[in-house]
């Protein structure tokens, strides 16, 4: 029984971009932002594993997300790293379509960071209230408070 | 002291407005409800509907969606109505005060009578502010 | 002149007002204990109603006059049922005939006060308590009235307050019998559904939806509301005392008799968790008809 890390290791061998273990339990796999969807199907529906959450962050090098998988049987924590370089109108493909459980956080990090997710079917508001200015996204560094 | 007021020292039914806290201030508030500081004793219980309350127990920092509730909460509770703010948010959104989602204290909502800080507040200290507002009430 | 003596202070409003409130007392002060707490003062439940009564009172946009008046319809009821009961205890040969259906139909009438004043606030979820007390009630009348059935039986045929205590006075209690004792055990889970006391209590759950049929009261109504509450839980177990316990009706032993009865009533409460409005249906449609069937054919049998 291979376990889960060699099984993506083993059929994304030419797309991984980088990949580090933080510990036993707890692996980030870096991928580009246009495979995300393929890799999130794989790990959703062949591996059978739990989306737990997804996080963004605004670095130097352009927004960062992460997508945390948990594999529920053994406790193993799988996390898709992706950062998009583009910073002004930063987009990526969405994968509610593939998990509906995903609607609500892409929802957040779309109003908080301003990234654009294509297919999503439902990009509204959810935090902040609704007639909040076009163009500004609070958790960007140059936001001002 | 007129007997509506005195009435009103002896028996205090709260609701629990929580305005998006933390939730640290409401489990410390229904600390006050067990056997070790059992509040029920001064008469106080607390009431699943606005409009039997005595008192708000207001938590947390109000943000843009919440202040509109707040204030609708408010009309809607029977005067004479207390405001009770219950932790350092509520009271004068210490660390949040500079925060992209909070607009105002709950003292630019709604009159509070009340403060209670502390993060959270200890059940002690919240006893000790309720005995404060019984004693604002009978001074009168 | 009597009359309205008898229905405004002794034994109808002041009376079982008073009673009915430090019962009420009782019931809190004993849940504080079971809880390893210290509980209220003796007045508190007085206190409650005078700060009530000092409260404005709200009427939601929209409600009609019905908002107002069906506390009042409900208070009004239970009085004369006080009063009714309160006389054919004392004096038994002053009850008239077909005072024990009168008796019945008065008892039903604070839940439909209940029912009316919720379904008239415009308020969504005091029609989801609505709803539910009147499925409770439903539920628990069948039985209830089976179980009377049953005295009526035992004491042959008669339905005056006044000749139920002769026949027990001349007899014996009517629950030393195996009818008897059936129909006091139905009769005890129709009171506390009548009550409105945990396990029966889903329509004015608080946690679930907000105090559901008093949601939109306040002031004074709420005060009444409470009042007739106060004023059943003074009623109800003295009317179960009346045609179950009616042996030796002296000033001492009745005090002792409805105390038992309010201490089962807090028992019953304090150790059980809130019933589902389906399985408490079915509970009363189930085991609780089948008790009162068997007891009324053991009646009629002479056990």
């Amino acid at each position: 029984m291979k376990d889960i890390i060699a099984k993506i290791k083993e059929r994304f061998t030419d797309k991984i971009l980088k990949s580090e273990e933080k510990s036993a339990r707890r692996i980030y796999i870096e991928f580009k932002p246009e495979d995300i969807p393929t890799v999130a199907k794989f790990i959703f529906r062949d591996l059978d594993c739990r989306f737990a959450t997804a996080t963004g962050i605004d670095t130097p090098q352009g927004i960062e997300i992460l997508y945390h998988f948990s594999e529920d049987a053994t406790g193993k924590m799988v996390t898709i790293r992706t950062v998009i370089l583009e910073k002004k109108h930063p987009q990526i493909n969405s994968i509610t379509p593939i998990i509906t459980g995903a609607e609500w956080i892409e929802r957040e990090i779309w109003e908080l960071l301003g990234v654009n997710f294509i297919g999503h079917p439902n990009l509204k508001h959810l935090l902040l209230i609704d007639d909040w200015p076009e163009g500004k996204f609070p958790l960007r560094h140059e936001h001002e408070s | 002291m007129n007997l509506r007021l005195k009435a009103l020292t002896k028996s205090i039914w709260v609701f629990h407005a929580a305005c998006s806290p933390c939730n640290n201030c409401d489990i410390e508030v229904l600390d006050l409800l067990t056997p070790r500081y059992d509040v029920e004793r001064f008469g106080i219980i607390l009431v699943g509907s606005v409009r039997h309350a005595d008192a708000l127990l207001v938590t947390g920092v109000p943000n843009y969606k919440t202040k509109e509730r707040l204030k609708k909460l408010y009309t809607q509770a029977p005067k004479p109505c207390l405001v009770v703010a219950v932790g350092g948010c509520a009271c004068g959104r210490v660390m949040f005060a500079e925060s992209y989602n909070s607009p105002c204290a709950v003292d630019e909502v709604i009159p509070v009578d009340v403060y209670i800080p502390g993060c959270p507040p200890k059940p002690e200290a919240m006893i000790a502010g309720i005995a404060k507002l019984i004693g604002k009430l009978k001074g009168k | 002149m009597k009359i309205l003596f008898n229905y405004l202070i002794f034994p109808g409003f002041l009376f079982s007002a008073c009673v009915g409130l430090i019962a009420g007392w009782v019931d809190r002060k004993v849940t504080a204990r079971i809880q390893w707490r210290l509980g209220p003062p003796w007045y508190q439940n007085f206190v409650d109603i005078v700060k009530l009564l000092g409260k404005e009172t709200i009427v939601p946009e929209g409600a009609k006059l019905t908002f107002l008046l069906s506390p009042c319809l409900g208070l009004l009821s239970v009085v004369l049922l006080a009063t009714i009961l309160g006389k054919a205890i004392i004096s038994p040969s002053e009850s008239f005939i077909g005072d024990i259906i009168v008796v019945l139909y008065l008892l039903v009438i604070p839940a439909i006060a209940l029912i009316v004043g919720a379904s008239a606030s415009r308020n969504p979820l005091a029609s989801v308590g609505a709803s539910r007390e009147m499925k409770l009630v439903l539920g628990y009348e069948l039985p209830f009235i089976l179980s009377i059935i049953a005295v009526i039986v035992k004491s042959v045929g008669s339905i005056q307050i006044g000749s139920i205590l002769n026949h027990q006075f001349n007899f014996g209690s009517h629950i030393a019998s195996p009818s008897g004792v059936l129909a006091f055990i139905v009769a005890i889970f129709c009171m506390q559904a009548k009550l409105c006391f945990v396990p029966f209590d889903a329509s004015e759950a608080e946690q679930e939806i907000m105090a559901g049929v008093l949601i939109e009261y306040s002031g004074l109504p709420l005060a009444i509301f409470k009042l007739t509450k106060a004023i059943l839980l003074y009623a109800i177990p003295l009317f179960l005392v009346a045609l179950f316990l009616g042996k030796d009706l002296s000033p001492v032993f009745i005090t002792g008799k409805y105390i038992i009865l309010l201490v089962i009533i807090i028992l019953i409460k304090n150790t059980n968790p809130r019933l589902r409005i389906d399985q408490a249906l079915r509970f009363f449609w189930g085991p609780v008809t089948l008790l009162a069937i068997i007891s009324i054919g053991l009646a009629i049998f002479g056990l």
